[in-house]
């Protein structure tokens, strides 16, 4: 292993470390395009609504409030959580991450729900282009809520069992950005998707 | 107990609060144009953003962060161009 560099953060102290949180922004910027253009996809389709409903006719605001405010409380949760790794607390930082992976799951719960609800109501991926494109959207964020909860549970086993160190502290703040990020996509899914819809 | 909560962290989240519920007053005041409620979405979002980008992801924090600032504002970029070439030529111009 390269030598630590103490005077910063574990997570960055080896060369290796700063590169893969490099590494890692610039796949988040792929990521956001890769969002951009579902988004485009959503906004060309919103109004090809044939026979099938609209959003303004299936959207239901309360569990879209729920989820809001349940992805941006464990988007905090996880931000306290690296800083309580920073001053060494890795207990309250196993804490701050094992919360955010509950909201995570609750999150999952609810939207899973909202898909159930929205298929019995008769609107499935198959009804119109705007269904396609609203469930490919959505679905695109969940399935990264849903890859990031195991991911999360994977990194937190591997603390638990070897404690903090360079390696698990940049893996765990990785993490974090990964988060942070599904937050900020979310945020944009809640105002241009569901605020807009029920306009 | 009170170290595990930085000032930082938490005026971020209340900040992201605040502006949640900034951003649900275009469905709660009916009276208000398209234009404005647009407006209103556009900046809460972006301002959402910043707070997670700034001061939860912490993306000024180390020596690189020109080089990191540079990779998202260009994937923004792109992605805007994306998204508004797209309103352009496929719903704007049909209108």
């Amino acid at each position: 292993m390269s030598k630590e560099n103490k005077s910063v953060p574990l997570e960055y102290s080896t060369e290796e470390n700063e590169l893969k949180i490099f590494g890692f922004w610039v796949f988040l910027g792929a990521e956001i395009l890769l969002f951009a253009t579902l988004f485009s996809v959503y906004f060309a389709l919103v109004d090809r609504t044939g026979s099938g409903p609209t959003g303004k006719e299936i959207f239901e605001l309360p569990p879209v409030l729920v989820e809001t405010f349940v992805l941006l409380t464990s988007s905090f949760l996880i931000g306290l959580g690296v800083h309580a790794m920073r001053i060494g607390r890795t207990k309250a930082m196993m804490v701050f991450y094992i919360l955010t992976l509950l909201l995570g799951a609750v999150f999952l719960g609810v939207e899973i729900n909202e898909f159930l609800t929205y298929i019995h109501d008769g609107a499935t991926i198959q009804t119109n282009a705007f269904m396609s494109s609203l469930m490919t959207l959505l679905g695109t964020h969940g399935a990264h809520v849903t890859f990031g909860l195991l991911w999360g549970s994977g990194i937190l086993m591997q603390i638990k069992k070897r404690g903090l160190n360079a390696k698990t502290a940049n893996k765990a703040f990785i993490f974090s950005l990964y988060w942070h990020f599904l937050d900020v996509v979310w945020i944009f899914i809640f105002s241009f998707v569901y605020l807009k819809g029920v306009l | 107990m009170k170290e595990l909560f930085p000032k930082e962290h938490v005026m971020g989240f209340v900040g992201s609060l605040v502006l949640t519920l900034a951003a649900l007053t275009v469905v709660m005041f009916k009276g208000m144009s398209n234009g404005v409620a647009m407006t209103v979405l556009l900046v809460t979002a972006a301002a959402q953003a910043l707070v997670q980008l700034v001061l939860f992801m912490h993306i000024g924090e180390t020596e690189d962060k020109k080089a990191l600032y540079t990779t998202i504002i260009y994937s923004v970029v792109v992605g805007l161009i994306t998204v508004f070439g797209t309103l352009l030529a496929m719903v704007w111009g049909y209108m």
